[in-house]
């Protein structure tokens, strides 16, 4: 079932690529299909004792292959990826109106998108993890990035792809470490680990997982990220991608849950961006960018929960896991329905709205009360796990893990309560709204509804939140949500908390402020450009066309590196020669090189230049190598024969040289021939075992059936190495002819 | 610097092209057991063009068609063996009793070195395109 339900995803991907554009957003009812039937598939799995498995082989030499399985972890998030995935859809038709350009590669891009996430959370083998995890950063910077011809929208589909990627190729490094560690490529599979490798798997994935889910300081690209279309936003960056890098803690604190970085990483990540977080949302006036602030803190708190370790805290974060996912979808559907309707999101300016659009606002109430933790919300129980967890912990870990949940769960209220009365409150003037867009609305509706729900059946909810945890952590199996916990420290603290928090907002609302800068993000760009005017500066200074200054570098570089042989010449093992013959080609080569050098004609430095080959091509013919001399001898005449054809095109002379050049010319020439006879030298003295003459003969007259062993060598034996040979001549035959093409048309004007 | 078209020079062209040819098979075939080989062949072949260009006679080939047909050939025979789930560049070798040659024996390397003589020339051919050989063949003053 696995692998067909990823196959209708991948078929669909496939069909609106194909006919996106006469589809248009039409194209997004057809994509909600397979999320659909994936949700009712995932609703049949609740309960199920055994996870659901499917295996695609890959490279199976090299133990790849794409291994998935749903377990009650997958199931959450494939609830989330598919149910939320499949009303997002049906919201985007309502958002892009009828007259809305490139909605047929945005319903593909965003279809990949949810294929992808669904390979990535049902994902047990750590490489097929690895590469849904890469592909979910690619649709997601497509998605960024729809409105494309906005620089700034460009800017923030970079810093995204940028942060997000390269938090993947920490993810990579992090999982072959894992894998080196434990021994096994599957995450089910593994048992807990600890050491120094430990230590380090923790930083890797613990990073990756930061980069992920937007946790201070790599939270910079997700306010950026709010350039998407709001349909993204409620779907990528609030209900499904943000979490992966919560999945990949929940699926890593099993393994590593002994590790102490992991822990204390884990907790000043999740902390710093709780309140970090928290703190952006009470300073920015865009509603959406609040939410995004929002939502940079609340995975913070699931992060630090997870981290914790403890099975209550674990099973707090998995029910705030789900009651996010549902509220904050909802709340940014929400804000994109203003943002149609009125035209801005700003809460300057929005005023009345509550009036004007009461659903919405009823939308709005019940799901930010559910984000701050009111009843009768699911985001109530969930809230109190979290409390309970942290009133279980003792000692100095208790003041400061107790410390940061309270005071992020208040700053969590105020920012609450300052969206909703900065969005829907009263002000001097009603803004003016359009008519009313039920495609729109629907959605976030039965999301909120799903809040309220999720309360009053809370015992439907358990068996979804439960087995979840329970795959984190065995011990968190007796716990439950409950409705009413009556009067317990937990209940008495929140209500402090939602009191203190009230208050707080009301005077952040009364307060007002301006939008503060996005510094974080500023100076990302910043680098990214220094570093992309750095490479573009330092191609000009190292590639700046003088072929002489080539030449000379290169020589340079070769007496330079030619230079550590000269202590490995032994004295005893250079001789006169082998045969007096080798004297006389010597000579003649030596001639014919100084003739080359002293001549002030091209043409003939150039047959200076093939006398000296012709004479190598001797020397090869006295040391019995005729195949060597042969091949010298043909390539020395075919460039021959080039430098007559290419010489037509230059002056008869040289061009004249000044004298300090023509002496820099000369001493890098020496020093390179000095480094290059020294090498040979070096090299000849220092041989490393006998040459393995015998087993090559052998090899080559009874495997090759030839008693040419060197093309044998070349065209069996050592086959691979020739392809890859000829792979390099087409190459550059393909650049000699690009060059030549770019050259033509320059010629011609 | 190129001298102005010879007749002299072409008809001397034209008179060793042949045997240049004969040469670069004898080579192509002499590979197994003697001196030779795919890569000397298209070397010979690469100076007649060569040799051709400079006098300004016709070019018969041309490189990208060369150079795809070699790395094709080449490629096929290398990754083939692996569809009936033999090592990458698996040879085959066969050998049969032929009436005037006697036993001749070959192989699937014969067909890789062709592949590699067809690249060697393509490279050459390319070269010299690079370096505006078209202009010496069909140039109107026929080299300067």
């Amino acid at each position: 079932m696995i692998g067909l339900l990823l196959a209708l995803h991948l078929a669909t991907c496939g069909l609106l690529a194909a006919t996106g554009r006469e589809l248009g957003r039409h194209g997004l009812l057809v994509a909600a299909l397979p999320p659909s039937i994936t949700t009712a598939w995932a609703l049949t799995r609740i309960g199920a004792d055994e996870p659901a498995t499917a295996t695609l082989g890959w490279v199976p030499g090299l133990d790849l292959e794409l291994a998935f399985r749903v377990d009650g972890l997958a199931l959450v998030m494939t609830l989330l990826v598919s149910g939320i995935g499949a009303l997002v859809f049906l919201y985007a038709w309502g958002y892009f109106g009828s007259s809305a350009v490139g909605v047929g590669p945005f319903a593909t891009a965003l279809i990949a998108f949810s294929t992808a996430m669904l390979g990535l959370v049902w994902s047990d083998s750590v490489w097929s993890l690895f590469v849904f995890w890469e592909l979910t950063s690619i649709t997601s910077f497509l998605l960024i990035g729809h409105k494309h011809a906005d620089a700034e929208v460009r800017a923030a589909a970079r810093r995204a792809l940028l942060i997000t990627a390269a938090g993947g190729l920490v993810l990579l490094a992090g999982l072959v470490v894992l894998v080196d560690e434990t021994g096994v490529s599957r995450l089910g599979e593994m048992g807990p680990i600890s050491g120094g490798g430990a230590a380090l798997v923790s930083i890797l994935l613990m990073v990756a997982a930061a980069t992920k889910s937007a946790q201070v300081p790599f939270h910079v690209w997700l306010p950026g990220a709010m350039a998407a279309p709001t349909p993204v936003s409620a779907y990528l960056h609030s209900a499904t991608m943000v979490k992966a890098g919560v999945l990949l803690v929940a699926v890593g604190s099993p393994i590593l849950a002994d590790v102490a970085v992991w822990t204390s990483l884990g907790l000043i990540f999740g902390f710093g961006s709780m309140l970090w977080g928290a703190v952006g949302a009470l300073r920015h006036r865009d509603a959406k960018l609040i939410l995004a602030w929002g939502t940079i803190s609340q995975l913070g708190l699931m992060i630090a929960l997870l981290s914790i370790g403890s099975a209550k805290a674990t099973f707090a974060a998995v029910s705030i896991l789900f009651a996010h996912a549902l509220f904050k979808a909802a709340l940014f559907m929400v804000v994109g329905e203003v943002d149609v309707r009125t035209g801005t999101r700003d809460i300057g300016e929005l005023s009345g709205l509550w009036r004007t659009m009461p659903l919405a606002f009823g939308v709005a109430v019940v799901s930010a009360a559910s984000m701050a933790g009111i009843p009768p919300l699911l985001g109530f129980p969930a809230k109190e796990a979290a409390i309970e967890a942290v009133l279980g912990l003792t000692g100095a870990e208790a003041w400061l893990v107790g410390g940061g949940v309270v005071l992020g769960s208040i700053l969590t209220v105020a920012y609450t309560a300052r969206f909703v009365l900065g969005v829907f409150g009263p002000g001097p003037e009603p803004t003016p709204v359009h008519p009313p867009r039920p495609a729109m609305t629907a959605p976030s509706a039965l999301l909120a509804m799903l809040s309220l729900a999720g309360f009053v059946a809370i015992g439907a909810v358990n068996p979804i939140v439960g087995p979840a945890s329970v795959r984190i952590d065995p011990q968190a199996e007796v716990y439950d949500l409950l409705r009413w916990p009556g009067v317990t420290t937990a209940f008495l603290v929140s209500l402090a908390v939602v009191g203190s928090g009230l208050a707080a907002g009301l005077a952040a609302h009364r307060l007002g402020s301006g939008a503060p800068d996005p510094i974080g993000a500023r100076s990302v760009d910043a680098l990214i450009d220094g570093v992309v005017v750095g490479a573009r500066r330092l191609t000009g200074r190292v590639q700046h066309g003088s072929l002489p200054v080539y030449m000379a570098t290169m020589g340079a570089t070769v007496a330079v590196v030619a230079a550590p042989f000269a202590w490995s010449i032994d004295g005893a093992d250079i001789y006169r020669w082998d045969s007096p013959a080798q004297a006389v080609l010597a000579g003649l080569m030596l001639a014919a090189a100084a003739v080359a050098a002293v001549l002030t004609t091209r043409l003939g430095a150039a047959l200076g230049l093939g006398a000296v080959g012709i004479g190598v091509a001797g020397l090869f013919v006295i040391q019995g190598a005729p195949d060597l001399a042969l091949t010298q001898l043909l390539v020395e005449t075919v460039v021959v024969v080039g430098f007559v054809i290419g010489l037509g095109h230059l002056t008869r002379r040289f061009p004249a040289v000044g004298q300090q050049w023509q002496a820099v010319r000369l001493v890098v020439a020496a020093a390179a021939a000095i480094g290059v006879a020294v090498a040979l030298a070096g090299s000849g003295s220092s041989p490393v075992g006998q040459p393995p003459l015998e087993a090559l003969t052998t090899q080559a007259v009874e495997d090759g059936g030839g008693n040419n062993i060197v093309n044998v060598i070349l065209t069996d034996t050592r086959g691979l190495d020739t392809l890859g040979e000829i792979v390099v001549l087409v190459v550059v035959a393909i650049g000699v002819l690009a060059l030549a093409a770019s050259a033509r048309p320059r010629e011609a004007s | 610097m190129i001298a102005t078209r010879s007749p002299i020079v072409q008809l001397g062209i034209r008179a060793a092209s042949p045997i240049a040819l004969v040469v670069a098979v004898f080579l192509f075939f002499a590979g197994h057991n003697r001196p030779g080989g795919g890569f000397s062949a298209g070397l010979v072949l690469g100076a007649v063009v060569a040799l051709r260009t400079v006098a300004g006679m016709s070019r018969p080939i041309r490189a990208v068609p060369l150079l795809t047909a070699g790395g094709l050939l080449a490629g096929a025979v290398a990754f083939l063996p692996m569809l009936w789930g033999d090592p990458l560049l698996d040879q085959v070798v066969v050998e049969r009793s032929i009436p005037v040659l006697g036993a001749v024996k070959t192989g699937t390397a014969l067909a890789f070195d062709a592949g590699v003589t067809m690249i060697v020339v393509g490279l050459v051919v390319a070269v010299l395109d690079g370096l505006g050989a078209d202009d010496l063949a069909t140039g109107p003053d026929g080299g300067r």
